[in-house]
């Protein structure tokens, strides 16, 4: 009887296990590893193992799960083990996983990992802690490992992220892109609907250049979704009401369009309040969450539960029909038509801005918008330093940054930008390369904050309150900037 | 004398793990609540700062409302399991078609792991995708948003964390009622006693060991829930289901203020002593009034 029983249940699990495995997706192509410049270079890499002592050594490293860590786990790390017989086990996890295990590593000098993925906004707290290698002067005590394939000139100027006052860089940048503005070009060219805004609103329908235009637009496309029965809403809001997500689009990409820059905080003395000279709950600071919690009513159900995955993936998905997203999604979302269902369909530009801001941007006294990424940095606690600096020069050459670039939308080489396979694929994706190229130096990466973390737990759960609508836009920023001007002095600013 | 230093080396592993992993973390947190630290602040390294810390919980408005959160959700789920609980025991114990099939699958949730639990329920609520918001919205014209909604997320918290534990909870009760002597009960329906009387006066006094031991430990697991919850909201909208335990998480690690976390922590550790206290001592008072 018992016999009977279990065959039929093993029956049950044996072919439940074939309907799984049936429905399973087909397995992924095999990497290509990058293929080596030159023969002789090669060889070099193999050398250079051997003369470091470093074949048959694995390396740890952790980074975020995104499209460029996930290249460097799956692309990269193979073809450098094939060259120089060290493994690469590359953690790609989540954002908030990354850091905690990062920093518990690097304060606690465990040295479990021999390179972590440093963001631009987290290096200034990093440097003020002696947590990183100096890479410069490792490479001049060490000439005999130093890539003829390898140079740090070749670096766009985001590699300045990564310099101490001296100049001396602590990290290999790996990825860097723009928060841009994403909209639908097959709904903002269909004659139908522009026929149907223009009588509206009575301008043409095109890409926001203004706030006001962009509720417009946000407004239309949410009632047109309604009318036509669509999944589809006027905007992504990465509002998630959890998660540090919401704290950076805000921050980062919301506020300065409207002239609010480094969060508000007065850089002279540390302060956020308007009282003490900062800014973060001034009234443009306090029209630009109005403005954004606003649009929580045009935007797709899930948005106070998005992060900046999500944000990509509800674009992806035609949810939406503008939004500001991470450039790092953009090529997938554009290309990609496993993945995207809007593929051949993404228009992108720049944000609106508020009257000044495109002039603050141009003067270099302000910005309109983020200009985020990374790199790999070598923890002073790493046990193979030697070994660590070949995989970095590895990544940081010339001949792996087309793929890579096109892989997960990053640039960080100026010769990138004129591989032919990126301009390929950058007219699929209405000119997001050339944009980052040409309007690049109008974003700008996170404010050189040594308390960045800190400061940012203690603001953001305002911003959270007015997401779900606790608290009002400007009750919230009140009440944020005083918990950061208390929570500055608590860490030593600010006297 | 042989036996009492047989009984030492006996001992020792034991000792010596405890000590590990038990004092040497507790003497350090206390050691590191004493004083400022946070690698990220503009003093580097450990500043004294005395009973500082502790006296400055006393006035953050975050900490006592997480504790007070944590206090609200304990109660009322605990409560809720306890009194389903007690009723799925009750008519489990009775013999009915299916009964067994139902109690495989009622028990199922006990095997998975928090975090999958978490993962589960996200799946389930998450607004635009999940099923609850959809057929909510569908069938009674719910605008369920479980990330905009404080209220919403509160109660899906309790709801899931009852969904959780409640098998638990019938599953002690029932070894307890299956464990009772049968004559008092037979013998107060003989002398007349309905059945109200008989679960009032019979039942609950003579379940009231289990019933003390099934509080004692799901409170315990309900004050410091953390899982769960940041899986399925963390802790938001808002801070409206920022436990105590997440208000540590972060305070510990995203802000790395490690000095104030400890002493929070230290202080958690003491208001769950004194509960487990109070549960112990009301737990001797029934075995001694059975006795």
């Amino acid at each position: 009887m018992l016999k009977r029983k279990l065959t039929v249940v093993l029956g049950i699990l044996v072919l439940f296990s074939m309907v799984l495995s049936a429905c399973a997706p087909a397995a992924l192509p095999a990497a290509q590893p990058a293929a080596p410049a030159v023969e002789g270079e090669a060889s070099w890499w193999r050398t250079a193992a051997q003369t470091a002592g470093c074949e048959g050594v694995t390396l740890r490293g952790i980074s975020e799960s995104t499209p460029p860590s996930r290249y460097a786990a799956d692309v990269l790390a193979k073809a450098f083990e094939a060259e120089t017989g060290i493994k690469i086990e590359l953690e790609a996890t989540s954002w908030d996983e990354m850091y905690t295990k990062a920093i518990n590593d690097m304060q606690a000098a465990t040295g479990i990992y021999d390179f972590v993925y440093i963001e631009q906004d987290i290096i200034y707290q990093y440097l003020a802690n002696n947590y990183l290698t100096n890479l410069t002067q490792l490479l001049a005590d060490n000439p005999e490992l130093a890539s003829p394939d390898f140079d740090f000139a070749k670096f766009t100027t985001f590699i300045d992220n990564f310099k101490d006052a001296e100049g001396n860089i602590y990290g290999v940048p790996m990825e860097a892109f723009l928060k841009v503005y994403l909209y639908r070009k097959d709904l903002f060219s269909d004659p139908a609907i522009q026929e149907a805004f223009k009588a509206q609103y009575g301008y043409d329908l095109a890409p926001a250049t203004t706030h006001a235009q962009y509720r417009d637009i946000a407004e239309f496309f949410t009632q047109y979704g309604r009318d036509n029965g669509l999944d589809l809403w006027g905007t992504t809001v990465q509002g998630n009401t959890g998660h540090a997500s919401s704290f950076y689009e805000f921050f980062e990409s919301i506020a300065p369009t409207f002239g609010v820059y480094n969060w508000g905080i007065n850089m002279d003395n540390w302060k956020a309040t308007v009282e003490n000279g900062g800014e973060m709950n001034s009234d443009k600071a306090k029209e630009a969450l109005a403005f954004w919690v606003d649009m929580l009513n045009y935007a797709p159900p899930e948005a106070t539960a998005s992060t900046w995955d999500e944000v990509a993936a509800s674009f992806a998905a035609g949810r939406a029909a503008q939004g500001w997203v991470y450039g790092e999604n953009a090529a997938w979302i554009a290309t990609d038509p496993d993945r995207s269902r809007v593929v051949g369909n993404v228009g992108v530009a720049l944000p609106p801005v508020a009257e000044g801001v495109m002039e603050d941007a141009e003067s270099g006294v302000g910005y309109i918008g983020y200009y985020d990424g990374g790199a790999f940095g070598l923890p002073v606690s790493s046990k193979n330093q030697l070994c660590t600096l070949l995989w970095l020069q590895y990544i940081g050459q010339e001949s792996v940054q087309a793929d890579w670039a096109i892989a997960g939308s990053r640039i960080v080489m100026e010769s990138t930008y004129d591989d032919p396979k990126v301009q390929e694929v950058d007219a699929k994706v209405d000119g997001y390369y050339t944009l980052m190229k040409e309007a690049g130096p109008l974003f700008r990466g996170a404010p050189p904050f040594p308390f960045h973390a800190a400061l940012r737990e203690v603001v953001q759960p305002y911003i959270w309150k007015a997401l779900s609508g606790e608290l009002t836009p400007a009750e919230a920023l009140d009440q944020a900037a005083a918990a950061a001007d208390a929570e500055l002095v608590n860490l030593g600013y600010g006297q | 004398m042989r036996s009492n230093r047989m009984g030492w080396a006996l001992l020792a592993p034991t000792l010596v793990i405890l000590a590990v992993v038990g004092f040497l973390p507790f003497f350090y947190v206390l050691y590191v609540s004493l004083f400022d630290w946070n690698p990220f602040s503009n003093q580097l390294g450990m500043q004294w700062a005395g009973v500082n810390n502790f006296r400055r919980l006393v006035f953050d408005g975050a900490f006592l409302d997480s504790l007070w959160r944590t206090g609200l959700f304990a109660f009322t789920s605990v409560t809720i399991e306890l009194a389903l609980g007690f009723l799925l025991a009750q008519t489990l114990v009775n013999s009915f078609p299916g009964r067994t099939i139902f109690r495989t699958i009622y028990v199922l949730p006990l095997v998975m792991a928090p975090i999958a639990v978490g993962a589960t329920w996200r799946l389930l609520t998450i607004p635009g995708f999940g099923p609850i918001p959809y057929y909510l919205d569908r069938w009674f014209g719910i605008d369920f948003r479980l990330a905009t909604y404080a209220d919403q997320a509160f109660i899906t918290v309790i709801l899931m964390d009852v969904w959780h534990w409640t098998p638990f909870v019938t599953l002690t009760l029932l070894a307890g009622l299956t464990a009772m002597p049968k004559e008092p009960l037979e013998q107060a329906q003989v002398d007349g006693a309905n059945r109200w009387q008989v679960f009032r006066y019979l039942t609950i006094p003579m379940m009231m060991p289990v019933l003390l031991t099934v509080i004692f430990i799901r409170l315990m697991d309900a004050l410091r829930i953390v899982d769960e919850v940041f899986m399925l909201t963390s802790g938001g909208p808002g801070t409206a289901t920022q436990f105590i335990g997440i208000h540590i998480y972060r305070v510990v690690v995203p802000k790395t203020d490690y000095g104030y976390g400890s002493a929070m922590s230290l202080l958690v550790l003491y208001f769950t002593i004194v509960l487990c206290w109070l549960l112990f001592i009301a737990l001797a008072q029934v075995g001694k009034q059975r006795e």
